[in-house]
């Protein structure tokens, strides 16, 4: 057993991973005056402008261009990947990838062990959740309330968007605006603050948004109540990336977060980097890298809290907690942890880092395993429960004309109105994502055309570049994400048989999609076919039940893809019985030990969770500062 | 590797691969990956197979170049596989390898392996040309520009 040597310096908090919320905790804290120290598993990916250049060339020569392609994946520090994925047969678990899976249905999700955190591949979606979201219990008999509601939040979603850099217009946001016939009568009211608006205008449509949206107005039946009947609207979504900055229309400012701001200044690259700020320029390539940083990552902000008070904050990375101790009184005394000085090379040494305050912000499932592995927060039996995702269909289609696909962000507009309604008591709700790609999630799209051209239809020269245009040209997609109700059973557990080699836990995950979720996925499909129909769309969307992700519902099959929404591991709530947290984060059993990250959200509901991770950072970091101030035990 | 290589065989290279991809010559040197295509072709042929590939060249663009490539490359047990990966490496900056019937008629390569063959292959690959894109992740087309009416076809030259 090696000893295990003390760091020097006492910090005020400790953090736990360097991703978005550690990177928000961080800035918030150090700006508050405390001193701060991050333990990150992973390498700097951006440090110079070498580092971050590397990634994008290791991109290009990637043959499965997957989320984590670009980045290191080392066998010390391994990172779940997609290409693990394979379906869960008998009682034997799936053990070959990171993730150990149980089943029945494989987790299909990933994220990224690094500084910066998964917010280094992220698309960039930045959704609010729904007022009704917060109350799932009490309008529709399904999963939990959370508690507190969407008012409570709405002011750290200000603070949230300004600091992403979202680019949206309020006035297109709303619930009405979007199309949502809203569960509850007042959603629409006050969805924004007055005179709120976000810190750049919105990411210009596609011309495939433009295509999907001849079919506005288009009558859909969601429900049993005609009343329920929805008009389709193409509406286009908030995004964290550059845009053109908003010149306020109030000479005050605009509100965020009770503070009035001026002109947002948006920013470039980390690092001594070329790029400064520049708007999105198009690569098509936002999963799995921004090659100019346009899209917002979290070292940017982790880049802010060093200069705001240099001395105040140390990032340590390199760095894997292995322990949280505890001493006689219940508090948190240390973190253990390893730190490796080779990537790649399982040799480490043992220290411990102390601070008054700790917290876990590694992701909902490293936040979990770390939990376990340190036999804490065990009260409830909720920790690593209710572990949901957006399960992820797609449809995909040759649209009757040239579209313009693969070009610009990702996705730039999606169909919200299936995100509330009344239907909710037995469907799940779901967004119908516009893809801006072609065919490249769903088949590996230009590259599989190209070769089946080639080797199944026997093209070639100007015949094979024809039809590669025709083919192409054409190709529309759309992407269905439903939400997940928190179930007991879909958990994260440790098991001594498997750990990494660096001699950690390795997560292993038992998964499922109840009939709910199913039933949404169903409901969305059927949406899909009316649209294709009304645009003269040739439906070429195939599920095979050799797919990983095959599930059947109603007699028919589907396949489902992870969406890297990992959320509800650590769930906040009202009492120690029902939840690992209170509401500002603090865990029940160690008065001196948060959990922060998408891991805290009692449920999913329809937006992707990086936003609502994000303003709930902001709410734990006001209760941090708090008790960093008040010192001591209670 | 050479910028500037004339010889008859890398000359006869770029014939067989301009009438293979439908892009000229001159536009597959605009590349710049010719002379890495070149000799990773090198590489995983045999000899005398290649000079039995390049051989063809001289009688193509004498008209009827449709039927020659049909007949004496495409349907060929031999050539017809190495054309079809040629195409693809073309298109895709991407070595596809021979299946290992053939290499167990024709002799194995320890390079005729999948793979990217460098950065630049992959954002040269004519596949983004063709389809009226860019390369995911480089040659960006600006802001906004995923909102302007799809880039009509481009013919061979144009």
């Amino acid at each position: 057993m090696n000893a295990i040597t003390d760091d020097d310096r006492t910090y005020d908090v400790v953090i736990v991973g360097a991703g978005f919320s550690g990177a928000i905790l961080a800035k918030e804290l150090v700006s508050a005056g405390h001193t701060v120290l991050i333990l990150e598993a992973g390498a700097d990916h951006g440090k110079t402008w070498e580092t971050y250049r590397s990634y994008l060339d290791q991109y290009y020569l990637s043959l499965a261009k997957t989320p984590n392609s670009p980045y290191p994946d080392l066998p010390t520090l391994p990172s779940p990947s997609v290409l693990d994925i394979t379906a869960v047969r008998g009682t034997e678990p799936d053990t070959n990838g990171y993730f150990v899976q149980r089943g029945p249905l494989p987790f299909g999700s990933n994220y990224l062990r690094a500084y910066g955190g998964t917010s280094l591949h992220w698309l960039g979606t930045s959704l609010r959740m729904m007022p009704a979201d917060f109350e799932m219990q009490s309008r529709f008999g399904q999963g939990v309330d959370w508690p507190f509601g969407y008012k409570d939040i709405r002011s750290d979603y200000e603070r949230a968007e300004w600091e992403i850099g979202v680019s949206a217009d309020a006035e297109e946001q709303t619930p009405r605006a979007l199309g949502i016939k809203t569960s509850g009568k007042h959603d629409n009211r006050g969805y924004f603050a007055k005179g709120y608006d976000f810190p750049m205008h919105s990411i210009p449509s596609s011309y495939i948004d433009g295509f999907f949206a001849r079919a506005d107005g288009m009558p859909i039946e969601i429900g049993e109540d005609p009343k329920d009947t929805v008009k389709l609207k193409v509406s286009r979504t908030p995004q964290g990336r550059n845009s053109t900055p908003r010149k306020p229309k109030n000479a005050n400012g605009i509100p965020v977060g009770r503070k009035m701001r001026y002109q947002f200044r948006p920013r470039g690259s980390t690092g001594p980097f070329a790029y400064m700020g520049q708007r999105c320029e198009g690569n098509s390539s936002c999963i799995p890298i921004c090659p100019i940083q346009a899209k917002y990552n979290a070292m940017k902000t982790l880049e802010d809290a060093k200069h705001i008070r240099k001395h105040h904050m140390k990032t340590i990375t390199q760095a894997v907690a292995s322990k949280v101790e505890l001493a006689e009184s219940g508090r948190v005394s240390g973190i253990v942890y390893k730190k490796y000085s080779f990537s790649g090379v399982a040799q480490y040494e043992l220290r411990r880092a102390k601070g008054k305050q700790y917290v876990l912000a590694g992701g909902a499932v490293e936040n979990v395993t770390l939990a376990l592995a340190s036999e804490i927060c065990r009260t409830s039996g909720e920790l690593g429960r209710n572990l949901m995702d957006h399960p992820y269909m797609m449809t995909w289609g040759s649209a009757p004309e040239p579209v313009g696909p693969f070009r610009g962000p990702g996705s730039t507009s999606s169909y919200a109105n299936f995100r509330d309604g009344t239907f909710r008591d037995r469907t799940a709700a779901h967004r119908l994502e516009i893809g801006n790609w072609g065919w490249n999630f769903a088949t590996g799209a230009p590259n599989t055309d190209v070769a089946r051209f080639v080797e199944q239809e026997n093209l070639f020269g100007k015949a094979l570049r024809d039809k590669l245009y025709h083919d192409v040209q054409r190709q529309v997609r759309i992407g269905t994400m439903v939400e997940q109700l928190p179930r007991s059973t879909n958990r994260v557990t440790i098991d001594p048989a498997y750990r990494t080699p660096m001699g950690e836990y390795r997560p292993v995950i038992s998964y499922d999609l109840d009939d709910y979720s199913r039933a949404g996925l169903a409901t969305a499909y059927d949406t899909c076919t009316q649209i294709f129909q009304r645009l003269g769309i040739r439906n070429h969307t195939a599920y095979n039940p050799s797919d990983a992700g095959y599930f059947t519902y109603d007699g028919r099959g589907y396949t489902f893809f992870g969406a890297g929404h990992l959320v509800g591991t650590h769930r906040i709530g009202t009492h120690p019985r029902n939840s690992v947290t209170n509401d500002v984060m603090r865990t029940w059993d160690h008065d001196n030990l948060w959990m922060v990250g998408a891991g805290s959200m009692p449920t999913i509901a329809t937006s992707n969770p990086t936003l609502t991770m994000s303003a709930m950072a902001y709410r734990a970091s006001r209760a941090i500062s708090d008790a960093v101030r008040k010192g001591g035990a209670k | 590797m050479s910028q500037h290589d004339n010889s008859p065989a890398h000359q006869a290279f770029l014939t067989v691969s301009a009438a293979l991809t439908g892009y000229n010559s001159a536009e597959l040197q605009g590349t710049g990956c010719t002379g890495e295509y070149w000799h990773q072709f090198r590489q995983v042929l045999p000899e005398e197979i290649l000079n039995r590939f390049l051989s063809h060249a001289q009688s193509l663009g004498q008209g009827d170049d449709d039927q020659i490539i049909r007949q004496t490359y495409l349907s060929d047990r031999c050539l017809g596989p190495i054309a079809r990966s040629l195409i693809q490496l073309w298109y895709t900056g991407q070595w596809v390898p021979l299946s290992q019937e053939w290499r167990e008629s024709y002799g194995a390569s320890r390079f005729d392996v999948v793979k990217i063959i460098s950065t630049r292959s992959y954002k040269e690959g004519l596949v983004w040309d063709a389809i009226g894109a860019h390369p995911m992740g480089a040659k960006q087309q600006g802001f906004g520009a995923w909102a302007l009416e799809p880039p009509r076809k481009r013919e061979a030259g144009q």
